[in-house]
């Protein structure tokens, strides 16, 4: 798989969008906070300006030129951030420590005005600093000015505005290097499910992700996939078993089904034989082959539904005694006892049908491998765990415990039931019934071994209660 | 006779219609849906055999149509599929039996045959009389020349199913479906069993047995 460039990379966009935000509302924060400084600076020597001028003009109405004039001297003389000038009513300079009015549209009326001072500072550089100032005539037609240099107020902002850009340059700049870090650990763990999912993609099934154990959604992630792919691959096995194993357990009837066809048609042609007996018994087997096609359609159906159709809830006890009154004529004729032991009132969510059927091939099965003289038990109770409990006990000859668990998959016929007729499809048929219906199948022992026969089976049928 | 078959498989509907034929009944044919129901419209009929699966018209809306303009002509579906719900689909559209291919043949005349008796019995009846035997609906007690015969709830269910079937073939699956109410297929056969039964109280003792095993097909109970 080709590796996507870095600006491809989720995790890495992911933190570039973020950035960008971040250096957006950064520069609308720094914008700001110039603003309300700057305002608030200008608004401050405003203030000290209009004080300072009001201060001169009293002295002014109060004690005429002169006094103004000397206190303009003494005030020049103080090194502070103010600037003075008294012009004659020409405009001639009379005292101050500037030459010239820098308020530029003096016409008569007080003026305010922001302008910039052009000065050496120490090291003899030339710089360029904002000021403010006011001029105001005064009562004999001549003019003063007052102003206020703002170089401080101004260096101050500057260096607030500088610290911020600095700061945001070095979170813009870690924030880079983590996303990178970031961008890089994910890549590095996706690239295990990647690899996973390109394995599976060419066909191996067996490609699990790594687990790091770091307990994140990542891991969660492969976790969830290898869990998929286990299920998968057992499906898989289970569809290929069981295309195998219909092929394999179609063909022989089918076969004795042909020869048998075969020979009648040559018997009919030679005369011989009547070929009626042979097509009856032709018959009799397709009706059993297409019996085995619909029982593992059903079952796939079932499985592949994972619920039962049109359930309902009922009373699994009234089934059990339907069936047990079902079979117990055919169990006594076959010289078998059969005894049923049913509760009633247990409730079940269910396909009744299904139910029945499933517990029809319980008894079938039981009364098929008992012998003659056996006995045969039908059980349906609620297990203190309020599960209900179908169960089957025969006196039969039972299932060794290794294979109890697969006479229950489709067409596994054990050796010795190879003589009896069936399928091998009725546990299946009855698992994946509890399966549909959330419950489950299970097989024991059944009473031990009496009299040469024995030790029989025990497969119950247990279903949760119907809430 | 006359019965309805609607079969887009022709093979199958030519073995049908000879079958049937050979039973007594007089048959029709229609190869679609549409045709079938034209078919339908036109004609008096005492049971239509009709496939769900029809080119043109699809079987169940072939039926509902007909039960919408009133028609209660007793309906058989026949279908490939199998399954418990699509027996209740076939059945909530207006069918009233519902057989799953592949079937026997008897199966299928004797399930036309109970379909196409059914409506001649209209009124509700009380006692049921077949040659010497009686029973009695209301009381549920059951008398063959006179002597009282001790049946179980199922066997009277059963002889009655039988009784109201007379002179008909009764498969061992309709026995199954309509007595027992259950769809399934036993491997044992049950239903013999509980046959034999009834037929050691009801014609032991009798010169003459009713309840007779017809061949390939299932029992009869014969006046």
């Amino acid at each position: 798989m080709k590796l996507p460039s870095l600006f491809r990379r989720t995790p890495f966009r992911l933190t570039l969008l973020f950035l960008a935000l971040f250096a957006a509302v950064s520069s609308v924060l720094l914008a700001y906070i110039y603003v309300a400084t700057a305002t608030e600076a200008r608004r401050r020597a405003d203030a000290e300006v209009r004080t300072e001028l009001t201060d001169l003009t009293s002295l002014y109405n109060a004690r005429g030129q002169d006094a103004l004039n000397s206190a303009l001297v003494e005030r020049t003389l103080r090194e502070g951030p103010y600037l003075y000038r008294l012009a004659s009513a020409q405009g001639k300079t009379i005292t101050g420590n500037i030459g010239a009015s820098p308020i530029t549209n003096f016409h008569g009326q007080t003026t305010w005005q922001s302008f910039t001072l052009t000065d050496t500072d120490k090291s003899g550089q030339v710089v360029q600093r904002g000021a403010r100032g006011v001029e105001t005539p005064l009562a004999d037609g001549s003019r003063l000015f007052v102003g206020v240099d703002l170089g401080d107020a101004e260096a101050h902002i500057k260096r607030v505005s500088m610290s911020l850009w600095g700061a945001g340059a070095v979170v813009l700049l870690l924030g880079l290097a983590g996303g990178l870090v970031i961008s890089h650990n994910v890549e590095r763990s996706m690239a295990e499910v990647n690899r996973v999912v390109g394995a599976v993609q060419d066909g191996d099934m067996s490609a699990r992700a790594q687990v790091r154990g770091a307990g994140d959604e990542l891991d969660e992630l492969a976790i969830g996939m290898n869990t998929m792919l286990d299920k998968l691959e057992q499906s898989m096995a289970s569809i290929r078993h069981a295309g195998d194993a219909i092929a394999h357990d179609l063909r022989s009837p089918l076969t004795r089904m042909r020869a048998r066809l075969e020979v009648a048609m040559l018997d009919a042609e030679d005369g011989r034989a009547d070929p009626k007996t042979a097509l009856g018994i032709a018959l009799g087997e397709a009706d059993e082959l297409l019996k085995t096609f619909n029982t593992v359609l059903s079952i796939s159906r079932l499985q592949a539904a994972g619920e039962a159709p049109d359930p309902k809830v009922f009373d699994a006890g009234d089934l059990a005694a339907d069936m047990a009154e079902l079979y117990e004529p055919a169990a006594d004729d076959k010289g078998l006892e059969f005894q049923a032991e049913v509760q009633r009132g247990l409730l079940v969510k269910g396909n009744r049908e299904f139910m029945a059927q499933a517990l029809a091939n319980l008894i079938d099965n039981a009364m098929k491998y008992t012998p003659s003289g056996g006995a045969v038990m039908l059980r349906a109770r609620r297990r203190s765990s309020g599960e209900v409990e179908f169960s089957v006990t025969d006196t039969g000859p039972g299932v060794p415990e290794e294979d109890r668990e697969r006479v229950v998959q489709r067409f596994v016929r054990l050796e010795n039931s190879r003589t009896q007729s069936g399928s091998g499809l009725g546990l299946s048929l009855v698992q994946a019934v509890a399966e549909a219906h959330g419950g489950r199948l299970q097989l024991d022992e059944g009473p031990g071994v009496v009299d040469n026969s024995g030790p029989g089976l025990r497969v119950a049928l247990v279903f949760p209660a119907a809430s | 006779m006359r019965v309805l078959i609607v079969e887009d498989d022709l093979e199958a509907a030519a073995a049908m219609v000879r079958g049937l034929s050979e039973s007594g009944f007089e048959v029709t044919h229609a190869p679609d849906g549409a045709d079938g129901l034209s078919k339908a419209q036109g004609g008096e009929f005492e049971v239509y055999v009709v496939d769900r699966m029809l080119p043109k018209l699809d079987g169940l809306s072939m039926v509902e149509t007909l039960r919408r303009e009133g028609d209660q002509t007793p309906v058989l579906f026949l279908s490939a599929l199998g399954e418990i719900n699509d027996r209740v689909t076939g059945l909530k559209a207006g069918g009233d039996d519902y057989l799953v291919k592949p079937y026997a043949f008897a199966e299928l005349v004797a399930r036309v045959e109970a379909l196409a008796r059914r409506r001649e019995t209209g009124s509700v009846q009380t006692v049921l009389k077949v040659g010497d035997l009686e029973m009695d609906l209301i009381g549920r007690r059951v008398h063959r020349s006179g002597t009282e015969i001790d049946l179980q709830p199922r066997e009277f269910q059963l002889l009655e199913f039988l009784m109201r079937h007379a002179g008909q073939s009764v498969t061992r699956t309709m026995l199954l479906e309509k007595v027992w109410e259950y769809h399934f297929d036993p491997q044992t056969n049950v239903i013999d069993v509980h046959i034999s039964r009834l037929r050691s109280k009801i014609d032991k003792g009798f010169d003459r047995p009713m309840l007779q095993t017809v061949r390939g097909a299932g029992y009869r109970l014969e006046a």
